[in-house]
């Protein structure tokens, strides 16, 4: 069906290959902006990740002011006060966030802290509060699937409180998004596995879900062909930084397809998998792809069985009659989570985390039904809807 | 030259059409809250106090309702008396028109960014829910498809005429008690 109306949005510079770092002065430069502050993780530091970044900007004249490498996995609304201090105190002008998604998300919040004035970040949080741009902000992501570098949101937990806060406004999204496949070289298997499928899923579910549209659909499909063609290439082969490269861009057009038409019901599952049993995001999505495609097959068939020459390719799909189309896209993705299991045993079902309990089925289907996400799932799903899914995952 | 003279009467329409709506819908959200189970459990969870609003950007009509306990909506018209908890807002009232008028899907309505939501999510969805539930009862089969993303199988006919009376009876007391006070 052709959609009646839609919106699509991405003002985020892509700078990407090889030395692509390298442009990271001449970029700051180009927006008057002479003391960067690093945000990052202890992780990223420690894998060494820091220096190439560093000797860019020194090689070109450019010091780095501040380096704060102690975003925890979850960032919280201290950690962005104590940040936006240290940035206020060094007279920062610039911010370069190094990391996932949540080094980015911490990022980005600090940015509004040190843009808009104040301390307390809870204050502007909701949809379309901030109505000015933000001061320089460049992203370089160190994993291959968030797509958080493209995308106007940020999720940061008030600790008091005990919740998250969603901060959304295209305002947050950074001046350039630095892909350079030195980044992810160093990815562990079973990271690069669960971060490659978030990147398919958030391709397949922008391409089958209720806000798709023409501009995020061509941007899903070339994600979906780079990750079936890129992924257990690079598993193989983990220090080709073509490969990398590839899939540091599936990401990124991932990123940028699903921030203009959304997500569904496997998000919705697996936000509320990682809330109530702490597994990764990338796992989750992995994990529950293929049970909601089943469940939403005869509303999708259609844009599925479109999927699959960018699954299997051209001759597959040629030698696949229409209507068994959807079904095989399905299986392409089972047969791709099969080969990541024999490579990295990343789970195909819940029982396979070793995580989740099958008394959690219950809470883990009421938290979905009131994610945000579940909005855009091409099918209503109701709670013994979300039950049954949750069996079929369990083993 | 006549469709020009025509506009601000049409315009005009589709306020007073939105601004009818909103109070109908308004008055059965309470009403539905009295008489369906289903809409009870849903509405429990939220807090005691919860306010909800659904206006038209910038200064449009307002459908304003709280959560006075026990799964319970009391309707306030187009005035709070405290700051929203969660308010879904129509970008315009061409917006608000498409979806009162059936001619858009909520669900589809929010996939073509007609509408904002300000608050906690999770509660805007579970009020969605509410709404969709309402629609489903107190429209007709044929016209509630157009407003819900899938009409709901178990919900049948004498289930749902018998809610109905009872739903549509509750709004045009309330309606009457209103225009007397």
């Amino acid at each position: 069906m052709t959609k009646t109306y839609y919106e699509f949005f991405c003002p985020v510079k892509v700078i990407a290959g090889k030395a692509a770092l390298e442009h990271i002065p001449y970029e700051l430069n180009g927006l008057a902006a002479k003391r960067p502050m690093i945000i990052t993780d202890k992780g990223v530091r420690a894998a060494g990740l820091l220096e190439p970044v560093i000797t860019a900007c020194e090689e070109s004249g450019l010091d780095i002011i501040s380096i704060y490498d102690d975003v925890p996995p979850d960032s919280s609304t201290t950690v962005v006060r104590d940040i936006a201090a240290i940035y206020r105190k060094e007279k920062c002008d610039s911010i370069i966030a190094i990391g996932g998604g949540s080094a980015i998300d911490t990022g980005k919040a600090v940015n509004i802290l040190v843009s808009e004035g104040g301390t307390d970040i809870a204050k502007y949080t909701g949809a379309g509060v901030l109505k000015h741009p933000l001061k320089p902000f460049f992203v370089v992501p160190t994993t291959a699937g968030t797509g958080s570098e493209v995308t106007s949101v940020a999720v940061i937990t008030d600790e008091a409180k005990g919740v998250k806060l969603p901060f959304s406004s295209s305002y947050l999204l950074p001046n350039a998004a630095i892909i350079d496949p030195r980044m992810t070289l160093t990815l562990p298997p079973h990271i690069t596995a669960a971060t490659a499928m978030d990147a398919m899923t958030h391709a397949v579910e922008s391409f089958t879900c209720m806000a798709k549209n023409p501009l995020s659909d061509a941007y899903a499909t070339a994600a979906i062909k780079k990750v079936s063609q890129s992924l257990l290439h690079v598993m193989d082969n983990p220090k080709d930084s073509h490969g990398r490269l590839e899939l540091a861009q599936a990401s990124t057009m991932a990123g940028i397809a699903f921030s203009n038409s959304m997500v569904g019901l496997v998000h919705s599952l697996g936000h509320a998998t990682g809330a109530i049993c702490h597994l990764p995001h990338g796992l989750c999505m992995s994990l529950y792809l293929p049970y909601v495609l089943e469940y939403n097959l005869e509303t999708i068939r259609e844009p599925l069985g479109e999927l699959l020459l960018y699954l299997e390719g051209p001759e597959v799909y040629a030698a696949t009659p229409a209507s068994r189309r959807a079904e095989a896209s399905i299986s392409a993705l089972r047969s791709l989570r099969d080969a990541l299991y024999k490579r990295c045993q990343l789970p195909r079902t819940l029982k396979e985390t070793g995580k989740v309990t099958e008394d959690q089925l219950d809470p883990i289907a009421e938290m979905a039904l009131d994610d945000g996400s579940i909005m855009f799932n091409p099918k209503e799903v109701t709670l013994t809807d979300a039950r049954a899914v949750l069996q079929r995952a369990w083993a | 030259m006549l469709a020009k003279r025509f506009q601000p009467m049409a315009s005009h329409a589709r306020r007073l059409y939105v601004e009818l709506m909103f109070q109908v819908m308004g008055r059965a959200l309470q009403a539905i809250s009295e008489v369906d189970s289903e809409v009870q459990r849903e509405a429990r969870t939220l807090p005691q106090g919860f306010l909800f609003e659904m206006m038209v950007m910038p200064n449009g009509s307002k459908l304003i309702v709280e959560h006075i306990g026990e799964g319970r909506f009391h309707y306030h018209g187009g005035s709070a008396p405290r700051p929203m908890d969660v308010s879904i807002r129509f970008k315009h009232l061409a917006h608000a028109f498409l979806v009162m008028s059936f001619q858009e899907k909520t669900a589809v309505a929010f996939a073509n960014d007609r509408m904002l939501v300000d608050g906690d999510v999770s509660y805007a969805m579970r009020m969605t829910r509410v709404l969709n539930r309402l629609e489903s009862f107190i429209l007709p089969r044929i016209i509630a498809r157009r407003a819900v993303k899938e009409y709901p199988e178990n919900l049948h006919l004498p289930e749902k005429l018998i809610s109905a009376a009872q739903i549509y009876l509750k709004v045009a007391t309330h309606f009457v008690q209103t225009a007397r006070a």
